[in-house]
C-alpha cells in the first residue's frame, strides 16, 4: 500500500491552546480521507501544512515521499486545492480566472473545465468580485478539479452550495475516487464523509481522537431497535428477558435494545409474545459514532457539534 | 388562526424567474419551513410578506392585514430577517442596535443582553469590520430584541459555523415553546427538521408541496430491509410472504415491497398498526439481519427535484 500523503508527529503550536499536536495519520493511494471538527480544531491548519504554505513547528508531512515545506513546488503538480477561503486574484471575470489558472498549470485544453461548468450550473462570464458565496465555490471547484490532478486536497469544498449543487459536487467526488484519485476533505457535516470516506478522523483542539472505518460503521452487525409496546405489562415482561437494553424510556413503554445479527430471530420470537405499538431501528452512523468518543473524552460534555 | 397568509401570490420576472402561483398560511404558534434552493424563490415571497413588493396577482396578508398598503404596521410588529444583509455605513455594532431600537421603541435592555450573550456578539465594534457570521447574529439580535410575536427569517443561519448553529436551532425551540409564530426560510436540512411544524417545499416559484414534519420525523409507514443467507430462504419467502398495498403513501396491506436477488435481501413495508401482524408472520422465516430504510427531509426534498429521473408515487427510501 502507498501511502500519497503521509503526517507525522505534526505538531504547529500558536500558543494559548491553538494550533495542532502531534498529528499522525495517512492518505493510501486512492482512498478518499475525511477530516471533521469545529471550527478553530485545526482542520485547515493541518492541510496548510500538507500543501506546505506553512513550516512545521516540529514533526514531518510528505507527499509522495517528497517533503511538503522543501519540496512544496513540485508537489502541487500533482495536487489540486480548494481553499476553505477563497481569495481569487484581481481579474475581471470567472473566464479569465480559468485562463490564467490554466496557463499556471501548462493545460492545453479546456474541456474538462467546460464539462465541470457545465454540471455545476456556473456562469463563468460573471464578475468574480460580484458572484455570490456559492458562485465562488463553484468557480474554486472547476479550477481545482480541471487539471485532472492525481491528488486532491478539499478544505470544506461544500461551504455555500445549495442542497442540489452539494449533491452534484458529491456525485463529482464519487467519480474522482472511481477513476482512482487519492483524496483529502474536510468538512463539517457527517454525511457528506459518510457517503464519500473510506476513513475519517475526528480532530479535536487539535488532536486526533479517533480515525474511523466508514465501512466497518456501514456494515456493522451490530444493531438497535427501539421498541414500543402498548401496555406497561408487556414492556415489563419484555424488560425481564435478558437483552442488553440500552436505553429504557418507562413513560413511554419504550426500550432501546441492541443485539447482533444472529439474535434476530430470537428477538422476533420474544416479540412475538407482546403487543407492540412499533418497531424502529436506531441508526449506527459516523456522527453518533463520534459523538460517543467525543463524551467520553471531554467530561460531562455534550454534543460540541 | 392564520398570521400569515399568501394567496394566489404571482410576480413574474420572465425567464421562468420569480413566484407563481404561491399559496400558504402560517398559524398562531407554528414554525413553519420554507425549503428550496438558491434563485426558487423564496426571498422574493419574503418580501411580498412583508410588503416591499407589491404583487402582479394574489395577495399576502399579516395580522389580516394587506402587506403592500401596510408594511409600516407590519414592519414594526414582525421581526425580520433579510437574507442579505447590508447594514449602513460608519456605525458600530452598539449604534446600530440602538437606530433599530428606537425605530421599533423597544425597553427592554435585559432581553437585548441576553440576547448578545446567547449569540455571543459583541457590538463594539464599527458594522464594517465585521465578519459575516458576526452582521448575521447582530441581524438576529435586531430581529428578537423587541421579543416581537411574529418572526419572519430569511436564510437565518447562512454564514453561522456549524457551533453557532446550534445555539441559534435551540433559540428557536425556546421561542416556540413561548408561543412565537415563525416563517423560517433556510436551505438547511437539518434545521428546518429540527425546528419545523410544517414545510412547505418551493421549486422554481411554484409550491411543490406542504407538509408536516411529523411525517418525515414519526413516518408510521416503515419499510424494513430484510436479507437472507441463501437464495433458497429469499426465494422461499418472495413466495410465501405476502405483497404490500399502497394508497399514495400509506401502507394499507403489509407485505413485499421490492425484492433485490443479488444482493439476497427484500423491502417490506409495513404501517405501524400492522406491526403485530408482521411479526407473527416473520418468525415463520430464517433471517440474517434487519434494518430499517428511514425517510429523511432531503431524500423527501430530493424527490421533488429529480422528477425527471425517477419521480413516481412512492417515495424514494434510503438506507
Amino acid at each position: 500500500m502507498e501511502e500519497v500523503i503521509k503526517v507525522e508527529h505534526l505538531t504547529k503550536d500558536y500558543g494559548g491552546g491553538r494550533g495542532i499536536f502531534d498529528l499522525n495519520f495517512f492518505v493510501a493511494k486512492g482512498e478518499t480521507f475525511g477530516f471533521v471538527g469545529t471550527n478553530g480544531s485545526g482542520k485547515t491548519t493541518t492541510i496548510r501544512n500538507i500543501m506546505g504554505f506553512i513550516k512545521p513547528k516540529s514533526g514531518k508531512v510528505t507527499v509522495l515521499g517528497m517533503d511538503a515545506w522543501k519540496d512544496a513546488c513540485k508537489i502541487k503538480e500533482n495536487v489540486a486545492y480548494i481553499p476553505g477561503e477563497i481569495a481569487f486574484p484581481d481579474l475581471t471575470t470567472g473566464i479569465e480566472f480559468f485562463k490564467a489558472q490554466a496557463e499556471l498549470l501548462g493545460l492545453k485544453s479546456m474541456e474538462r473545465a467546460d464539462e465541470l461548468i457545465k454540471r455545476l450550473q456556473l456562469d463563468p462570464s460573471a464578475n468574480l468580485k460580484r458572484m455570490s458565496k456559492g458562485m465562488k465555490q463553484k468557480t474554486a471547484i472547476v479550477a481545482a478539479l480541471m487539471a485532472d490532478k492525481d491528488i486532491l486536497i478539499l478544505d470544506e469544498p461544500t461551504t455555500g452550495l445549495d442542497p442540489l449543487m452539494r449533491e452534484t459536487f458529491l456525485e463529482l467526488i464519487l467519480e474522482e475516487k472511481k477513476r482512482g484519485k487519492t483524496i483529502l476533505m474536510s468538512s463539517q457535516m457527517f454525511d457528506e464523509l459518510e457517503t464519500t470516506c473510506d476513513r475519517v478522523a475526528l480532530i479535536y483542539n487539535g488532536r486526533i481522537i479517533d480515525i474511523a472505518d466508514v465501512n466497518a460503521i456501514k456494515n456493522s452487525t451490530t444493531k438497535a431497535y427501539k421498541i414500543e409496546f402498548t401496555n406497561k405489562e408487556d414492556y415489563q415482561k419484555f424488560k425481564k428477558l435478558k437483552y442488553n437494553i440500552i436505553r429504557d424510556q418507562e413513560k413511554y413503554f419504550q426500550v432501546t435494545v441492541q443485539i447482533d445479527d444472529s439474535e434476530i430471530n430470537k428477538l422476533f420470537k420474544s416479540l412475538s409474545k407482546y403487543n407492540l405499538k412499533f418497531v424502529s431501528e436506531v441508526k449506527n452512523n459516523l456522527e453518533k459514532h463520534f459523538t460517543n468518543i467525543l463524551e467520553k473524552e471531554i467530561k460531562g460534555g455534550k454534543n460540541v457539534f | 388562526m392564520n398570521i400569515i397568509e399568501v394567496d394566489n401570490l404571482t410576480q413574474d420576472y420572465g425567464h421562468g424567474r420569480g413566484v407563481f402561483d404561491v399559496s400558504f398560511a402560517v398559524r398562531e404558534g407554528e414554525v413553519f419551513g420554507f425549503l428550496g434552493p438558491n434563485g426558487a424563490g423564496k426571498s422574493t415571497t419574503i418580501r411580498h410578506i412583508m410588503g416591499f413588493s407589491r404583487p402582479q396577482k394574489g395577495e399576502t396578508r399579516v395580522f389580516n392585514l394587506e402587506s403592500f398598503h401596510n408594511y409600516y404596521k407590519i414592519l414594526s410588529n414582525v421581526g425580520y430577517l433579510p437574507g442579505e444583509i447590508a447594514l449602513p455605513e460608519g456605525l458600530t455594532g452598539w449604534e446600530f442596535i440602538k437606530m433599530m431600537g428606537d425605530l421599533r421603541k423597544t425597553k427592554d435592555k435585559e432581553r437585548l443582553i441576553y440576547l448578545l450573550k446567547k449569540f455571543d456578539l459583541n457590538p463594539a465594534v464599527s458594522t464594517k469590520s465585521m465578519s459575516l457570521g458576526e452582521k448575521r447574529k447582530l441581524a438576529i439580535v435586531t430581529a428578537f430584541m423587541d421579543d416581537p410575536e411574529v418572526l419572519v427569517l430569511d436564510e437565518p443561519t447562512s454564514g453561522l459555523d456549524p457551533v453557532m448553529q446550534q445555539v441559534f436551532i435551540d433559540f428557536i425551540k425556546e421561542e416556540k415553546k413561548r408561543g412565537k409564530t415563525i416563517l423560517l426560510s433556510s436551505h438547511m436540512f437539518n434545521e428546518v427538521e429540527a425546528t419545523c411544524d410544517r414545510i412547505a417545499i418551493i421549486k422554481d416559484g411554484r409550491i411543490v408541496t406542504i407538509f408536516n414534519a411529523k411525517f418525515i420525523k414519526h413516518n408510521e409507514n416503515k419499510v424494513y430491509d430484510i436479507r437472507f443467507d441463501k437464495l433458497e430462504d429469499l426465494e422461499n419467502f418472495v413466495k410465501t410472504f405476502p405483497r404490500a398495498k399502497f394508497k399514495e403513501d400509506l401502507v394499507v396491506k403489509l407485505g413485499v415491497k421490492d425484492v433485490f436477488k443479488d444482493k439476497l435481501s427484500v423491502h417490506v413495508a409495513v404501517n405501524d398498526k400492522q406491526v403485530n401482524d408482521f411479526i407473527n408472520l416473520i418468525i415463520g422465516y430464517k433471517i440474517k439481519s434487519f434494518t430499517e430504510l428511514k425517510l429523511t427531509l432531503e431524500d423527501y426534498f430530493m424527490t421533488f427535484y429529480r422528477e425527471d429521473k425517477d419521480f413516481g408515487g412512492m417515495l424514494k427510501w434510503k438506507k
